[in-house]
């Protein structure tokens, strides 16, 4: 008996802990199916008849197609320039315990971005870069890059030595260990770094904001835009909501185990 | 020794190069960059030619009420911030540190919150905040109690901001105590239930301090992420009412792109790299006590 | 290492060529406001691209970023804006001494009143087109009056009188800005009925006892009555508020008077919606008559030809009329003497815009290159007047010591005293 009362405890007490983190989501999604009447209405409507409108608006009035392909655009650069830099970077600091040069590259993570922003955006807008595919894919990649770094000297250090070691006696160069041996037994490391990677991207507000104007800007911008254009849409604002939190949502549903173990990893967060 | 043995001694350094030529561009430059510029009296809008004014900027910035405040504030958000996760998220691992039915799907659910896009979660509890249509409003009223004004009173803005912190963050310190929890051994647990120990007294005398070192980790890097917040409250609030919610993220970015005042927030900026830098040091003394 | 090599190479091809930027000679980029007219700008541009055969890119943004987007691309020369829309009071001093502005020497000026052309003339030269004009009045919902039995408020005292009693559980007896520095404007017309000013011949007054006055019976006003979190709101804020007859009295810009009475947006049927005169205060009855928006062609423009094309056309008499007939103030003179015109405008505009044409102050704010900063300053007041309802004793210490500031403003920009 006294088993069953804190068997109910129990759940009762998961059951809040998923409620708590599920509200905010439920209310946006909700909220996005609302008229503009339905949401200003009072006390709160939870019974109403839904509507597609707010998305409709999203997509045709404001070009959010746009702005999603420039955030997939920038976001996938981003990994693939980090992954190009960080692999290599990342095996070496494993192999070769690295530590300084693991920090140095891990101080990007730690800095808030507000401090480089400024010198960015003097420099960029000297170069004639402001608004281009460039400067963003640069600034994604310092958010990218620590991620990818971070994940993969972890991962490589778990990889047993004595493949290689065995490898070099056979007379293999270190380039072909790394490039044959080592990364196609990373599979599962580097899925993990790249869906983080391309998230923290994906999230990112403060470079784009800065960086970006009419022809790059990303969905966190447009987001951002429609929330303060002309007198509030929150409707409007929902569903655009909806559609920038969805994308990385999915991605962390089908690669769940990746994400778990990439942020439990280093806490990553861009 | 084969032909590619120039190669494989000197592959510790060609491999990183890119890496750290890159964080040294992108990073290292741009900060002694803005050093540099927080010498100046430089404001974009001037058209003026900046001149450099040694510590002048110093001098004005660490001074300003509004400066000394956002500073303050910053401290107490993250403070606050990361106390309630810290105590929630041990809570929460420590309840679901266990076989149950649905165990996966939660720890998913879990997830959620860490990937949402930071601005459009402040723009969802933007909606629940609003006095006048928000949900935050109707339950207090539904539960007899007086409505509050939220983000838009001065003095509950920045309690408003932390909820919003807690509510997305605090999973993160869930999931790793979780995985720290999952790599103890059950032994002394089990020696101690023998030994007829309470469950509570287990989870005091012997899991928390055995699952410590995990828990600062991550309580640490929370700290500084909590440091560097700026979507939620840019989205939220723009730092106010007033200057009510306003960082040093905040103040660091509307002197530099609202009022264009290169040279003052170049101050902030250094200012706030310092804090961090600061912590960031703590957090590599820590490992290094942890791990030795 | 092959596929690796490739893919770095299609990265870098990829990035260089979607860096960079498409030229095409018939083409513009125009930066619109979130504004009434931008909306009947950005809604006619297909019929001027088929004209024309010019291309238009077009962007519309909220108000102040806005400001921030030129400021920003114009300071660092990065700027491909060919157009935008201004406004005089917000940008003008700041974008006139940097030369952000293209001279609009050879627009025809004699269809706007001289006063307002004189404010966007900088250096004996136009550099703005004033588009819309804007004036508080007090909106106010008739019904609602009616069924208080009070009549429309002519003066302060009736005003917090109406606001006193209209003020009841779900809806809020006035409303008017409250967010600090946006509230600036509205709280103008206030300052100015109390007698007082923000700045008088470049030097800030607003310590004076008359402005202080002004800035407590807001605050208590707004305070006491106002909807609440009203210190984080903007008109943004306020409007829905209203459409939702959540509100029975709004101090505001003339403008909202189309949008508040929008079917689309609101169940409130026009007639409930009323429209007078901004009350009188103890020492004058001045309320703010300001040119808002205009359109303005920038100095870096590399296609100014196609520029002053999209400008003659974006300020024709004929988007004038049509704007006028979305209740749209606009600033030609020409479309005030139609009756034609004037016959599709609410009759509360006209009679509001007869009253304050003759007795209205021509700036709604600190008219000053920091003009952002100095209203950032003022909203600092607003907030404490508003957040005590007006009683806070530090009110007069706080005038004083933004007073210096917003001086030392107009000394680091070489405008103080002029």
């Amino acid at each position: 008996m006294r088993k069953l009362g804190l068997g109910i405890v129990f759940y009762g007490a998961v059951a809040l802990l998923v409620a708590i983190v599920l509200l905010p989501f439920l209310w946006m999604l909700l909220s996005s199916l609302k008229t503009q009447v339905d949401i200003v209405a009072w006390p709160p409507k939870f019974v109403f008849s839904p509507t597609v409108q707010n998305y409709y608006k999203v997509f045709e009035e404001q070009d959010f197609i746009r702005y999603f392909i420039n955030s997939t655009v920038v976001a996938f650069f981003a990994v693939g320039v980090s992954l190009l830099l960080g692999l290599p970077a990342a095996y070496s600091i494993a192999r070769f315990s690295q530590r300084r040069l693991a920090l140095v590259i891990l101080l990007a993570r730690l800095m808030p971005g507000i401090s480089f922003l400024m010198p960015w955006y003097i420099i960029f807008s000297r170069l004639g870069l402001m608004d281009t595919y460039v400067a963003l894919v640069l600034s994604h990649v310092l958010i990218a890059l620590p991620i990818v770094v971070w994940i993969m000297s972890s991962y490589f250090e778990t990889i047993p030595i004595e493949l290689e070691e065995s490898a070099m006696v056979d007379g293999a160069s270190r380039n072909y260990i790394f490039l044959k041996i080592i990364l196609p037994l990373s599979g599962p490391g580097i899925i993990t770094a790249t869906t983080l990677a391309f998230i923290f991207s994906w999230n990112n507000f403060l470079f784009s904001q800065v960086l970006s104007m009419e022809k790059t800007r990303t969905l966190p911008i447009a987001v951002f835009n429609f929330l303060s254009y002309a007198d509030i849409d929150w409707g409007g604002v929902m569903a655009a909501s909806v559609t920038i939190m969805a994308p990385a949502l999915i991605l962390t549903m089908v690669f769940q185990r990746y994400v778990v173990s990439g942020l439990t990893m280093g806490a990553v967060k861009g | 020794m084969n032909q590619n043995s120039y190669t494989d001694s000197s592959i510790r350094w060609i491999y990183p190069l890119p890496a750290i030529l890159f964080v040294a561009l992108l990073m290292v430059f741009p900060v002694l960059y803005t050093t540099y510029i927080s010498l100046t009296n430089w404001t974009l809008t001037s058209g003026a030619a900046p001149s450099f004014v040694g510590l002048n900027n110093y001098a004005q910035v660490l001074v300003e009420p509004r400066f000394l405040q956002a500073l303050w504030r910053t401290m107490v958000f993250t403070v606050s911030a990361v106390a309630v996760e810290a105590v929630l998220g041990v809570a929460a691992a420590l309840l679901l540190n266990r076989a149950f039915v649905g165990r996966s799907v939660v720890k998913l659910l879990l997830l959620l919150p860490l990937v949402a896009t930071p601005v459009a979660v402040g723009i969802v509890f933007n909606l629940f905040y609003d006095p006048t249509i928000g949900l935050a409003n109707y339950v207090l009223e539904s539960l007899g109690l007086p409505p509050s004004s939220w983000i838009s009173g001065a003095g509950t803005v920045l309690f408003s901001l932390v909820v919003v912190d807690v509510w997305q963050w605090t999973p993160m310190i869930t999931l790793i105590v979780l995985a720290g929890l999952a790599a103890l051994s059950d032994e002394p647990a089990e020696a101690a239930r023998i030994d007829g120990a309470s469950e509570w007294q287990i989870i005091r005398l012997i899991t928390i301090p055995m699952v410590m070192p995990v828990i600062v980790t991550a309580v640490i890097l929370r700290l500084i992420d909590a440091l560097k917040t700026f979507d939620i409250i840019f989205a939220m609030t723009g730092g106010g009412p007033g200057y009510a919610s306003e960082t040093l993220n905040l103040i660091g970015y509307k002197y530099s792109f609202e009022y264009f005042r290169m040279g003052q927030a170049a101050v902030i900026l250094v200012v706030l790299f310092l804090v961090v830098l600061a912590c960031s040091v703590g957090i590599t003394r820590l490992n290094k006590r942890t791990a030795a | 290492m092959r596929t690796t090599l490739k893919f770095g190479l299609a990265l870098a091809l990829g990035l260089g060529m979607s860096g960079g930027a498409m030229a095409q000679t018939k083409e513009i980029r125009v930066l619109l406001a979130n504004h009434p007219y931008g909306d009947i700008l950005k809604a006619a541009i297909p019929q001027f691209e088929q004209q024309s055969g010019i291309k238009v890119n077009v962007e519309s943004l909220q108000e102040s970023q806005l400001t921030t987007k030129l400021t920003t691309e114009f300071a660092t020369n990065s700027s491909s804006v060919d157009v935008f829309m201004t406004r005089p009071l917000q940008d003008g001093k700041l974008f006139a001494k940097n030369k952000w502005y293209e001279p609009l020497t050879g627009y025809d000026f004699s269809d706007y009143p001289a006063n307002t052309v004189s404010i966007v003339t900088y250096e004996g030269k136009p550099n703005i087109v004033p588009l819309v004009t804007e004036w508080q009045v007090l909106f106010y919902r008739k019904d609602l009056l009616a069924a208080a039995g009070i009549k429309v408020p002519t003066n302060f005292d009736e005003l917090a009188a109406a606001a006193e009693k209209l003020n009841t559980g779900g809806v809020a007896g006035l409303a008017s800005r409250g967010k600090g520095a946006a509230a600036v404007t509205q709280l103008s017309s206030y300052v100015y009925n109390f007698g007082g000013q923000y700045l008088d011949k470049g030097v800030a007054v607003f310590d004076t006892k008359e402005a202080v006055d002004g800035i407590r019976y807001y605050g208590k006003l707004v305070g006491s009555y106002g909807p609440r979190g009203v210190t984080s709101m903007s008109w943004e804020n306020i409007l829905p508020l209203f459409q939702a007859g959540r509100v029975a009295m709004w101090t505001d810009a003339s403008v909202f008077y189309g949008q508040i009475t929008d079917p689309a947006k609101t169940s409130l049927g026009a007639d409930k919606v009323g429209i007078a005169n901004f009350p009188a205060g103890p020492k004058a009855h001045s309320p703010f008559y300001a040119t808002s928006w205009g359109i303005a062609m920038a100095s870096q423009s590399k296609k100014k030809d196609l520029a002053k094309t999209f400008v003659d056309w974006a300020t024709s008499k004929e988007l004038a009329a049509k704007a006028m007939g979305a209740n749209i103030t606009m600033a030609r003179t020409s479309v005030w003497e139609d009756p034609a015109v004037v016959a599709k405008v609410d009759p509360g505009l006209v009679e509001t815009r007869a009253f304050v044409a003759k007795n209205g102050t021509p700036t709604d704010r600190p008219f000053m290159s920091a003009v952002g900063e100095a209203r950032d300053l003022i909203g600092e007041i607003v907030l404490e007047s508003i957040n005590t309802k007006g009683a806070s004793p530090q009110i007069d210490d706080m005038a004083k010591e933004r007073v210096a500031k917003v001086n030392t403003l107009l000394r680091d920009t070489g405008e103080y005293g002029q």
